[in-house]
């Protein structure tokens, strides 16, 4: 129910309830706020044959990628931004190691399109992008028509209402009215369209606390299932105010997951035998992991009204 | 050879900047074209807007951003809006130029981010690319576009593999039969050159060359039969002015490109630390 007072739940029940085989799944941000917590349980509960939608994704969407659990990525984009090329999205693809990835392509701005779409109900959305590009000739749902209003050739894309998103947000009441602090990228939109949305947040703070930021409520309560409290769910990337990235766990990844047997010993090593997500980052290590929060909070912290 | 006193990607830096108008509003990629951003606003373009893809207008960043999804992208910017918004902003005809790179560019420079196919084929390609990001959207509607990349028969390429986003289609007319609203590629950054458009033929050619480069070089990097301008100009060096700002932003490169082991954790925390300390020249309230 999405109005209950209270939604707290764990990650790995919110992953069982809302995301099984089959499902088409969404997730927040773009560099910052990419949800591993969330991730690494998809990953960890072993799901088949999922569908990820989304704008463009960096490290966290590139892992879950070619982990054998994705057999669809419909987006505009999948790399991973200044340490390197994506090995892992690149075997898939390439070699269908361990599986085949297919793609439907679009771009960061209509994949947008197709969240807003999602998001009011409709069917697509017309855009002025895409024409003329290779983009439509290798992606059978985008249409290319005739503004019946004399615009000229108009791309429609499809809407896209993913079965389930995981957002993760920096602060988040317990019925899931949840604040982004800097970029919100799409999703405010992402969470509209999304039949289900697990909320993940850094920090648990009263609705008292939530109204005095009300402008920063980009999730409102109403669209939320599930709400997950966990602490660095986007390291090792930023998430604006609370931490800054690890570049050089994100070096060692890329390193690592240039073979599919180093990625498969990272998954391993770091996301099975890790059990939770907590113990995840107690083998990273609290003491990184504080600096981490140091080096943003010197700099960027949510500003009090 | 010519001793220089700066890197060529200093000077393509530099060119990026000098392409930039006073008061245009342009969209910039994290890397090369926001060295180019930063350089202008501090120079030459002091009341142009510079936005980011991911939301962030014009940001006072104390460190330069590594990343869309770096905090400085979005720090004291004058409003940050969604990532479809600001690239509806394109297609509405706001923002006036967009900074692009791509793997391969044609001679109308049609780009290529999407996949090299080589002998393969779309669904199984020889390299995966990251993909089109916002690069279609905005060199679809953006009225000026400059395109950054280094030069490379690898790269300049007689046919791309994939058109990702559309530069001038097939020469004159194909945009606008194909409904595109921005008027296409204006200029090519590269390590050795800068190349423009002609006006009438939409193909490009040679307009200036870098102080070490020659045009048979050029022509050697270039796939198809390069038209080279009447007078091919040399492009000027950086000014002091200029490099100062691209040392103090980027001392170790790392923006423009300089691949750095930052496998060491705290030698990255005392290199973040210490970015903060060097830029503090440039904090503007």
């Amino acid at each position: 129910m999405k109005t209950l007072k209270d939604k707290q739940t764990s990650m790995g029940e919110a992953v069982r309830k809302y995301c099984p085989d089959g499902s088409t799944f969404a997730i927040s941000g773009m560099g910052a706020r990419e949800p591993f917590a969330a991730l690494f349980e998809i990953i960890r509960q072993g799901k088949k044959d999922l569908t990820f939608v989304s704008n463009g994704v960096s490290d966290a969407g590139c892992l879950i990628l070619g982990s054998g659990c994705v057999k669809k990525f419909e987006g505009g984009y999948a790399g991973i931004i200044l340490v390197g090329s994506d090995s892992n999205v690149r075997r898939a693809r390439e070699k269908g190691i361990p599986i085949k990835l297919e793609l439907e392509e679009y771009t960061n701005y209509t994949s947008g399109l197709r969240f807003l779409a999602g998001s009011m109900k409709l069917p697509y959305m017309p855009t002025k992008s895409l024409l003329g590009s290779d983009i439509i000739k290798h992606n059978p749902r985008i249409k290319v028509v005739d503004d019946p209003y004399g615009s000229g050739p108009l791309a429609l894309v499809p809407a896209s209402n993913p079965d389930v998103s995981f957002m993760h947000v920096q602060r988040a009441d317990v019925s899931g009215n949840g604040q982004i602090f800097n970029a919100m990228i799409d999703d405010n939109t992402i969470a509209r369209a999304s039949k289900h949305v697990v909320l993940i947040c850094e920090e648990i703070v009263s609705t008292g606390e939530i109204r005095k930021n009300s402008h920063m409520t980009a999730i409102p309560s109403y669209c939320v299932d599930a709400v997950v409290h966990a602490p660095f769910a986007g390291y090792p990337l930023w998430c604006a105010g609370y931490y800054c990235c690890d570049m050089p766990w994100r070096s060692y990844y890329a390193r690592v997951s240039k073979t599919q047997e180093g990625y498969e010993q990272y998954i391993k090593e770091w996301v099975l035998d890790t059990i939770s997500w907590d113990g995840f980052l107690d083998k990273v290590g609290r003491d990184r992991l504080e600096r981490l929060v140091k080096m943003e909070r010197d700099n960027y912290t949510i500003p009090v009204l | 050879m010519l001793e220089l006193a700066y890197t060529n990607k200093e000077l393509m830096a530099a060119c990026c900047a000098r392409e930039i108008k006073d008061g245009e509003v342009v969209i910039v990629g994290i890397g090369m074209p926001m060295m180019g951003g930063h350089i202008a606003s501090r120079t030459h373009a002091k009341n142009a807007i510079f936005v980011y893809e991911a939301g962030g207008v014009s940001p006072v960043s104390r460190r330069i951003p590594w990343s869309v999804g770096d905090t400085p992208a979005g720090e004291k910017a004058t409003a940050i809006m969604e990532m479809w918004r600001m690239l509806s902003d394109c297609q509405a005809g706001f923002i006036h130029r967009g900074c692009l790179g791509g793997a391969q560019i044609d001679k109308y420079g049609n780009l290529n981010t999407t996949c090299i196919i080589g002998d393969q084929s779309y669904d199984t390609p020889k390299v995966k690319l990251p993909g089109s990001g916002g690069g279609n959207d905005i060199g679809s509607s953006c009225p000026e576009i400059t395109i950054v990349m280094s030069l490379s028969r690898r790269k300049f390429v007689k046919k791309v593999d994939y058109i990702t986003t559309v530069g001038h289609l097939t020469g004159p007319g194909s945009r606008e039969a194909a409904g595109l609203l921005g008027k296409g590629p204006t200029s090519v950054i590269t390590d050795k050159c800068i190349f423009r458009f002609d006006k009438n033929t939409k193909e490009m050619y040679l307009d200036a060359l870098f102080p070490d480069a020659t045009v048979e070089e050029v022509k050697s990097l270039v796939e198809w039969d390069l038209k080279v301008a009447p007078q091919v100009s040399q492009v000027e060096p950086p000014t002091q002015e200029q490099l100062e700002i691209i040392r103090t932003l980027d001392p170790k490169g790392l923006v423009l490109g300089a691949k750095i082991p930052l496998d060491d954790f705290e030698e990255f925390a005392q290199m973040y630390e210490s970015s903060y300390r060097e830029m503090k020249i440039y904090i503007e309230d």
